[in-house]
């Protein structure tokens, strides 16, 4: 084999930005050859710690301004998260901060729904439009608060928003993104193992990262740690994909799989210890809970390793091999949880059956297991919630067997599409989520949009489902407001802060002055509604005290709904850290961004790649409680990470132990234990396609689709199909492509490509924005949910991602 | 002094993050073929099984330059440290440079009207002790350091492993090293076959010999 790179670039077209010039940025380089502007530069240098929102993993950063203008994002090395990096998209945040398509000042729709046209108007303006029609939406709906939804993204601002919108404002009606990413995964470990906990990749020996990427979707420690043991370096590291991804790359051995089958794998491998009985059987009988039903049922469905070959692709031999190897290596083996999960209907019992597997081989409360870690204590701040008598329960209550706190986003939007609800739902607010991409079925989706009376999004940029709303808020981004202080739980647990860089940019706000705003608006008219309709405030009212007036029970009683929003979050910050640490650690917290107790002792700089930040018998590898105190000194003593697991715990399950059966769910009609049904599974009909979606590095779902950094590194995205499968269609590189579901239709490039296996078409999420708002990121490429099907799984109403078919054709 | 840097390219991930913190920290050009840092992907089968190689790459500060000996202008220069960089206000873009680069490291930066590289991000280095690509890597690819001193963590490095050079056929004396993995099946994956790998102790006279007779050249 030869190998000399010169060439540069492989799939990547150049994006026609070159005419915009360089970034305003440049100076350095301008500077570099004149020593005293160098100087005079450092002078009006700042440089502020905060943290990265450009994803969910909150990296420590630090960022560098120049004159009020913020030049360079550098990684901040005091997290142990985010051990001192900061990958592509998280340095691209400075153009997060200038995207010249930002929303700039609160806008007020004057066209039709969708067709982008609005006028400018005050933050006045707005949240007097916003409180007309809510006045008569909820004069119309007696008061019913939960008549409005309200849906937001991940974000250390979300909790301020969703204090509102829940605890202030009254409606029951919210939905997350956990519907649509890791609802089930996490579910299903917390449920069987007591938490979802941390893999602890530093330390394990052993791997199986069964649809997870995360070279591609990154995940802080898990991508720092695992990418520099695999191979040869300590983790053996096996990869379940149908893709040959970026992890596939590093990975010791590479399994492709059909889609939607990864419960047989997992169910064959369990089978195969079972019978080999090479599972770690002290650990069983301290911690298991039903574990002879559990084994009788594998055993008796034959879930045999060539039953699973004939189902998965993947060959017996390979997984009596794995299964072998995996407990060789048991308790520092670990199967992956994963995240954005729900490929298939079976979903949650996936996740349980990969925990139980995990814990057969005791890897789970020990270093190089599933750890939990410990997290540090943060004050509090509590708010005056007020009682709404007339306020209904969720819709979609009954669309699962649970449906939590944060919904099912599938089953509440196609009840209000399809106009099932138990009462109207009138109004949705809209915050750092844009539905019309990340839903499946988009068609669905505008049409919930077109139907209701009130549609407010809150935003940094104009989205797909920004162009729908009556009203748009701007947010200001990550970089120009204080956020919640936020504490990490972990193995090396650590407090962060994220600090204002600048101030915000033109009339955009953090959401907590935008919630005050709209609070102090609302809060009066909304008062007299509640006493109009409300016989529980109407009965307190006729019966209040000589001397307490109506004014006193409003502001007692939390109907006054600005008062959670008046402290700045600065004030806020300082007062539930200041709670639990001295005055000294909130000075470290503000100089430093992060803090941990000992950090000026522990904290030290190996060399410019490595950190030590906690001594190592100070990690919280094992934290669960023990059954029996009185081996708290054993357990501490203990260096044999098996004799360490097998110590009987107390887990935080129902019965203490790793739940095999769980009866209450019977009780729901879901199987008690993970099972395999023939029936729900997806068959590729001849000439079809199976279509699976995923992640990359360079964004962030569809947050990032606009950046113009990151665009450079892709700027569109490609349709995979099975280089045999082209070539019989006659697909060539390029080629574009029309992919058809039962409800949609896009078109896209082709990458025809061995790296697939057949009969199975993927390109990435977050592409195929329509907005013209967003002028690089729109119409490059396909967005995946205009045509994945909108089906949810039985136990939480989560979307199932990987389950719709498609034929294509190229045009 | 005589920087250089090591490269642990099985690390590599192709996140991408150096680019980016490149571009960011030297206000590099837009535009995906405007690149002082990129990552090459050797991709293909064997007996139908696909595999994926990275390979992290940048300006190899030569200590042999053809780009500085080529250059008609003299703004291709040696700095200190042997870092081989360009003075926009000389260059005139005959692209003599860019010819002669064995690692198609250089590219036009039409803001500047002027031939742009990697400049081993000489302004940090006083400060970070280390680039701007090193410092952001999720993985830790890249080590900067100093071929001089003995105590850098670069040497150390050097000295406990083998490493080898892209092209080094071209006889440029480059200075990116790339790390040969201890695990055999991903080094003969990863390394062509005739690559020539080398040790420290066999390395450095050659090196120091040069660069003796080329650091005159290297003003501040
Ligand atoms: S992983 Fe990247 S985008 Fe996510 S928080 Fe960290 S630096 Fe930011
Ligand atoms: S930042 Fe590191 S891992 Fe990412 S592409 Fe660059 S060298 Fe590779
Ligand atoms: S790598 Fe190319 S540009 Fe860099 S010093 Fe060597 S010849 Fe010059
Ligand atoms: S050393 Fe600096 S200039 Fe060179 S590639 Fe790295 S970041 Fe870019």
């Amino acid at each position: 084999m030869k190998v000399e790179i010169s060439r540069r670039r492989f799939l990547q077209s150049s994006v026609a930005l070159s005419v915009l010039g360089g970034t305003a940025l440049g100076a350095t380089n301008i500077l570099a050859n004149n020593s005293t502007d160098i100087k005079s530069d450092t002078a009006l240098m700042k440089k502020i710690p905060t943290v990265c929102e450009m994803c969910v993993n909150k990296c420590a950063a630090i960022a560098q301004v120049k004159n009020g203008i913020v030049t360079k994002l550098d990684p901040n090395p005091y997290f142990p998260k985010s051990k001192n990096m900061l990958c592509a998209r998280g340095a691209a945040g400075i153009h997060a901060l200038y995207d010249p398509d930002r929303l700039k000042y609160p806008l007020i729709r004057i066209g039709k729904r969708g067709d982008g046209k609005y006028r400018r108007a005050s933050w006045e303006e707005a949240n007097e439009y916003i409180k007309e029609k809510m006045v008569k939406i909820l004069d119309e709906e007696k008061d019913n608060r939960s008549c409005i939804g309200y849906c937001a993204g991940e974000g250390m601002a979300e909790h301020t928003y969703k204090s509102f919108m829940a605890d202030k404002f009254g409606s029951s009606n919210f939905i997350n993104h956990a519907s649509i990413c890791l609802q089930t995964t996490v579910s299903g470990y917390a449920l069987t193992i007591g938490g979802y906990g941390q893999a602890d990749l530093d330390n394990a020996k052993y791997v199986i990262m069964a649809g997870a990427n995360r070279a591609e979707a990154i995940v802080t420690p898990d991508t720092m740690d695992l990418f520099k043991r695999t191979r040869g370096r300590g983790t053996k590291l096996v990869v379940v994909d149908p893709r040959f991804t970026n992890t596939v790359a590093h990975a010791d051995k590479y399994l492709a799989i059909k889609p939607g089958t990864d419960l047989a794998f997992v169910l064959a491998l369990t089978y195969q210890v079972l019978i080999t009985q090479t599972y770690n059987r002290t650990y069983v009988k301290n911690n298991f809970n039903g574990f002879e039903e559990y084994k009788n049922h594998i055993l008796q469905n034959e879930y045999t390793p060539e039953w699973a070959e004939k189902i998965t692709g993947i060959s017996a031999k390979e997984i009596c091999h794995i299964a072998s190897e995996f407990m060789a290596n048991a308790p520092q083996s670990i199967y992956y949880q994963g995240r954005r999960s729900t490929f298939a209907k079976n979903d949650f019992q996936l996740r349980r059956a990969q925990a139980i597997f995990t814990a057969l081989g005791g890897g789970i409360d020990v270093k190089g297991g599933i750890v939990f870690g410990r997290k540090l204590p943060l004050g509090s701040h509590d708010i005056n919630i007020p009682m709404y008598a007339n306020a209904k329960e969720r819709i979609e209550k009954g669309a699962a067997a649970i449906i939590g706190g944060s919904g099912s986003w599938i089953a509440w939007r196609n009840m209000v599409t399809e106009g099932k609800t138990p009462y109207a739902i009138r109004g949705l607010f809209v915050y750092k989520q844009n539905p019309m991409l990340s839903v499946p079925n988009t068609a669905k989706t505008k049409k919930m949009l077109e139907k209701l009376d009130l549609i407010v999004v809150i935003d940094t940029m104009p989205s797909d489902t920004a162009m729908y709303a009556d009203v748009i808020l701007p947010e200001c981004t990550y970089l120009e407001r204080e956020d919640p202080i936020k504490s990490f739980a972990g193995v090396e647990p650590a407090i962060i802060l994220r600090q204002k860089t600048i101030d915000p940019m033109y009339e955009s706000k953090p959401v907590i002055e935008i919630m005050n705003g709209l609070a102090k608006k609302l809060s009066k008219p909304l008062w007299e509604i509640t006493k109009k309709y409300d016989e529980d405030v109407q009965e307190e009212l006729s019966e209040l005290e000589s001397g307490d007036t109506e004014e006193d029970y409003y502001k007692d009683n939390g109907f006054d709904l600005a008062d959670a929003f008046e402290e700045s979050q600065e004030h806020i910050n300082e007062h539930m850290f200041r709670e639990k640490y001295d005055e000294d650690a909130w000075k470290t917290l503000r100089e430093k961004g992060v803090y941990y107790p000992f950090m000026d002792v522990s904290f030290e700089k190996l060399d410019n790649n490595t950190y030590k930040y906690y001594e190592e018998y100070e990690k919280n590898f094992t934290v669960v409680k023990l059954e029996d105190e009185s081996q708290q000194e054993e357990m501490d003593t203990c260096v044999n990470p098996k004799d360490i697991a097998e110590i009987r715990r107390k887990f935080s399950t129902p019965s203490r132990k790793i739940e095999c059966s769980l009866a209450s769910m019977a009780k729901k009609g879901i199987a008690s234990m993970p099972t395999w049904e023939d029936k729900d599974y997806v068959k590729v009909p001849e000439g079809k396609f199976k279509f699976i979606s995923g992640r990359h590095a360079q964004f962030t779902q569809n947050a990032t689709q606009n950046n113009i950094m990151l665009l450079e590194l892709m700027n569109e995205n490609f349709v995979w199909i099975n280089d045999k499968d082209a070539k019989f269609r006659d697909i060539e590189f390029g080629d574009v492509i029309e992919v058809t579901s039962k409800v949609g239709k896009v078109t896209i490039k082709a990458y025809p490509t061995a790296k697939i296996v057949p009969s199975t078409i993927f390109y990435i999420h977050g592409f195929g924005a329509k907005s013209t708002g967003m002028t690089f990121a729109h119409r490059n490429g396909a967005s995946d949910n205009e045509i994945i099907e909108d089906r949810i799984e039985p136990v939480f109403g989560s979307a199932i991602m990987h389950d719709t078919i498609v034929s294509i054709r190229k045009v | 002094m005589n920087y250089a840097m090591a490269l642990d390219y099985q690390n590599c991930i192709n996140c991408k993050a150096c680019e980016t913190a490149c571009k960011e920290e030297n206000g590099v050009q837009l535009g995906s073929h405007k690149q002082r840092i990129w990552v090459g992907i050797v991709e293909g089968t064997i007996f139908g099984k696909p595999y994926m190689n990275f390979y992290p790459s940048q300006c190899n500060h030569c200590i042999d330059a053809p780009c500085v000996s080529v250059c008609p202008t003299y703004a291709s220069h040696f700095i200190s440290g042997g870092i081989v960089k360009v003075d926009p206000s000389k260059c005139i873009l005959c692209k003599g440079c860019m010819e002669a680069c064995p690692y198609d490291a250089r590219f036009i930066d039409d803001t500047m009207v002027a031939v742009d590289k990697c400049t081993f991000c000489d302004h940090r280095i006083d400060e970070y002790g280390t680039t701007a690509c090193q410092a952001t890597c999720p993985t830790k690819v890249r080590l900067f350091g100093d071929l001089d001193d003995e105590d850098s963590d670069l040497v150390k490095l050097l000295k406990t492993k083998r490493f080898f050079f892209q092209k080094e056929h071209a006889s440029t004396l480059p200075k990116l090293f790339y790390i040969v993995p201890d695990d055999e099946p991903y080094a003969r994956q990863s390394i062509g076959h005739n690559t020539v790998i080398h040790t420290w102790d066999e390395f450095k006279p050659k090196y120091d010999a040069a660069r003796d007779r080329r650091s005159k050249e290297w003003k501040r």
